[in-house]
Order: C-alpha cells, then sequence, then structure tokens
C-alpha cells in the first residue's frame, strides 16, 4: 500500500503560526503509522493568500489540506484517511 | 590595463598584540565611485595599545584624506607627521604609512614610510619597481618611498607592517624575523596551492601563519596584512519575491539559467513559482534544526533556498550588530559567508506582497521585502564594499 504523503509547509505564514512545531511531526506519530506515511517539508503550499482554506498553519494529508493544523489534528486527518483505505 | 569586467578586491586582517585591548595598527579603504578610485592606507604606531592605536589611526584618516583630496604628498606627509602627539616616553611622533591609490585604468601609485616593502604578484612571479625617494626638509630621517606602476588582471599587491616581518624575531627558525621574503614565499605557496585565493583568504592566512612563527602562538607585535587583488569578480544572484505580475514568472525564472555565478533563492512561493518554471524539484531539509528559523531547501543548479522574509530580517540584524557568526542560524552564517565571498551582488526583487504578512494579528512583525533588501544592499556597500545592483520585477 502506497504511503499516504505528508506536506508541511514551512513558509513564513505557516512558520510563525505554528510549523515550527509540526517540523517535529514525526517525534509524536503513534508507533502504528510511522510506516504509514512520508513526511516531507514544503517550502510554500500557497494556501495562505486564499481566504477560502482558513487559518494557517497548513499541512497537505494526501489530497486533504489541513488548516489551522496541529500536531494532534494532522495524526486525526491521518488515522481518518487510513479509515477509508 | 585592468579591464571593465575587473573587480578591485581589497580585504586586510589583523591580530593584536597578546596582552592588549587595542590594535596599534590601522587600515582604511575608500572606494570613491565617481572617480572609480580605491584608496587603502595602512599604518603602524609607534609601540603598542591605545597610544600607538591613536597614532595610527590619526595617520590613515589623515592620509586617506589627503590622498582623496589630491594634495601633494609630500606636504601631506609633513602635516601627519607635524600633527602627532608626542610620546611622553620616547619624545617622538611617529607612526609608519603605506598608500595605496589606485585608478580604474590600472594605474596604481604608493607611497610608503617605513612599512615593510610592498610585494607586487604577476602570477607567480614577483614584480620589481624602481622607487622615487623624497625626504622633507623639517623631517630628515623620514624618507618616503613613491612607486608608479600599471596593474593587469590577476595582480595581487600585498602590503603588511612589520608583525609580518619581524614575526618569530628571536626564535628559532627565524632568528631574525619572517622578513618580508617568508612572507613572499608563504603567499606563493597560497597562490601556487589555491590559484583564485581571495584577497580576504590570503590575507588571513599570511597573518596566520606570522602569528604561528612566535613561540606558544602569542603575538609580540600587532600584525597585519592587507592585500589588493585584481580578480575575475564572484557574482551572486539572489532572487526573493513574486514577480507583480503573474506574466514576469517565466522572465524571472530567466535570471535564474545562464548566470555564471552562485544563485540564492529566498521564498517559499519565489521557489515555488521558480520550481514550476524551471521544471525542478524541490526538497526541504523539515529536520535541519536552523536556530528558530524555517529550514532550507535545495533545488537542482541553485546555491541555497530558504525562506523570505524572517531569514533576510535576520541576515540584515546581524550584518548591522556584526553578530559572531557562532551565534548566527546556520542558514543566516551561510548567506552571509557567501555574500563576503562574492563581488558582484544583484538582487532581483519581486514586488508582490504577500497579504497574509499584513494580517495584524499575526504574532511578529513582518517587514516589507522591498526595505529589507535596501537594508542589506545599503549595509553590503557600505561595510563590505560590495558592488550591489538591484532590479525590481
Amino acid at each position: 500500500m502506497d504511503k499516504i504523503k505528508v506536506e508541511i509547509c514551512v513558509g513564513t505564514t505557516c512558520f510563525i503560526l505554528g510549523a515550527s512545531e509540526l517540523q517535529e511531526l514525526e517525534r509524536f506519530l503513534p508507533e502504528g503509522l510511522r510506516d504509514k506515511v512520508d513526511i516531507t517539508g514544503a517550502t510554500c503550499l500557497g494556501m495562505c493568500k486564499d481566504d477560502n482554506y482558513g487559518q494557517a498553519p497548513f499541512v497537505r494529508v494526501g489530497n486533504r489540506i489541513v488548516s489551522n493544523a496541529s500536531i494532534s489534528s494532522v495524526i486525526e486527518q491521518i488515522e481518518e484517511q487510513l479509515k477509508h483505505r | 590595463m585592468i579591464s571593465n569586467d575587473t573587480y578591485v578586491e581589497i580585504e586586510y586582517y589583523q591580530k593584536t598584540k597578546t596582552g592588549e585591548d587595542v590594535c596599534g595598527d590601522d587600515f582604511k579603504t575608500v572606494s570613491l565611485e565617481d572617480e572609480s578610485r580605491y584608496i587603502a592606507v595602512l599604518s603602524d604606531g609607534l609601540g603598542s595599545g591605545i597610544k600607538a592605536s591613536l597614532l595610527a589611526n590619526m595617520t590613515t584618516a589623515m592620509a586617506l584624506k589627503f590622498a582623496t583630496r589630491d594634495m601633494e604628498i609630500l606636504q601631506s606627509s609633513e602635516i601627519i607627521m607635524d600633527s602627532l602627539p608626542v610620546c611622553e616616553v620616547r619624545k617622538i611622533s611617529y607612526a609608519t604609512f603605506s598608500i595605496v591609490d589606485i585608478l580604474a585604468s590600472g594605474k596604481v601609485r604608493i607611497t610608503e614610510m617605513d612599512n615593510p616593502e610592498f610585494i607586487h604578484l604577476r602570477g607567480h612571479e614577483e614584480i620589481h619597481h624602481e622607487k622615487l625617494k623624497q625626504v622633507s626638509s623639517n623631517w630628515p630621517d623620514r624618507e618616503l618611498q613613491l612607486s608608479n606602476f600599471e596593474v593587469m588582471p590577476e595582480d595581487r599587491i600585498i602590503f603588511f607592517s612589520d608583525g609580518v616581518s619581524q614575526a618569530g624575531l628571536g626564535n628559532k627558525p627565524h632568528k631574525f624575523g619572517w622578513k618580508r621574503e617568508g612572507c613572499l614565499e608563504y603567499a606563493l605557496q597560497c597562490i601556487n596551492n589555491q590559484p583564485q585565493i581571495s584577497a580576504r583568504t590570503l590575507s588571513r592566512a599570511i597573518v596566520t601563519q606570522a602569528c604561528g612563527m612566535n613561540p606558544q602562538c602569542r603575538c609580540i607585535d600587532d600584525i597585519t596584512c592587507a592585500v589588493v587583488y585584481f580578480r575575475k569578480p564572484r557574482r551572486l544572484r539572489l532572487l526573493t519575491g513574486p514577480p507583480f505580475k503573474k506574466d514576469n514568472d517565466s522572465e524571472y525564472a530567466n535570471y535564474v539559467v545562464n548566470f555564471e555565478g552562485r544563485t540564492i533563492i529566498c521564498g517559499g512561493t519565489t521557489a515555488q513559482i521558480l520550481a514550476r518554471e524551471l521544471n525542478r524539484e524541490i526538497k526541504t531539509h523539515l529536520f535541519m534544526r536552523n536556530n528558530g528559523l524555517p529550514p532550507t531547501s535545495e533545488m537542482e543548479g541553485v546555491s541555497m533556498i530558504t525562506e523570505g522574509i524572517l531569514t533576510l530580517t535576520e541576515v540584515a540584524r546581524c550584518m548591522e550588530n556584526t553578530v559572531p557568526q557562532q551565534e548566527m542560524a546556520p542558514a543566516v552564517k551561510d548567506m552571509i559567508n557567501m555574500f563576503m565571498e562574492s563581488d558582484v551582488i544583484e538582487f532581483i526583487v519581486g514586488t508582490k506582497v504577500n497579504e497574509a504578512h499584513q494580517d495584524p494579528s499575526l504574532p511578529v512583525d513582518l517587514e516589507i521585502r522591498r526595505n529589507i533588501i535596501k537594508k542589506i544592499k545599503n549595509l553590503l556597500e557600505t561595510l563590505y564594499r560590495k558592488k550591489v545592483f538591484m532590479k525590481y520585477i
């Protein structure tokens, strides 16, 4: 099964609104999820320029955007997508 | 004759005599843009410490002013020698000087008073010059030595205080000091190992080597060495900010390709635009620790990719306050080092404003990109004598 791609935006807005902590996501992932995701950084996902997406920081999990992302909301989204596989 | 494509790199390095708080040698340089002329002055004040520093500083300040105003050299020297305060202990007023005056045409005029003789190198060969001697009737024992010659691209001029030539004095293997010949031999060795060695690196290497000649590497005197290198300019191009009009994205990307030099990209969106236009992949070093700044990324054909505003603001802060390198975030240190190792720096600034950055509820103030770049440009020109160009797109 393909891994779920998790892209953490580390652009200016995302970084100052919490992406600095999201960089640590891998350390907080439950054991069972670690080999199911591929975590990378993105220089900018471009979401902060569009009001429709909500508040930074943004993380893209698979093809879904998580706005106002926190480590727990990202983990929730990963688990949610795994359920539907 | 030096061409328009020759950059005059003037750098120096110095070490203060062990146990003293201030250096008794002084070096000053100025570039007169309208005349395309550079003047550099090195002076060694009598003794060491604050007294010597004062004599050396007064001498360089005056010499630089007089040379800039094209004042007659004998008269200038007399004024300098007459103005220096007399040492209470030695009952004399004294500071040496070397004035190196460079015209864009390649003409060089050097005036020396009691410093070790300068070295002119063309590749691996030393070029000797006949010197005209002049003596002021008021100061018969202070002989001025004047040299006039032309330089070619890739030439180097090395001049130093006697802290270099007398290094190791009284100790084996240089009981009579390293001497000018020792310094010359070492400089040639450095150039042999690294033919393009910069003035910055060479001056540092000579001073460090001289210092190492002394027992326990203690400086027995103030040590200063300056190097002028007529080099092919090292170019750096920094792109930051998305173009104001999206139609200009492809033109923007052209600034990355077909460029002979190093390229830096600052800004997440900027990097995305360029990756898209150039069809290249970006890899972000997510787990890299960057002292509270966003991580850097990499892309083929680009020397460095960083986040924009926060990183540039920190670069400006560190340059302005001369923050020690060990206290800088890695990305900031790398960028400043790249600036230092470049002669001509171009900023290509996209002026589109990211509205999200202007949100008053953000926890930090984000500066406007144009303003930070203007500030960095100014610092590079005034503090580091870099040639800086800026283009808005």
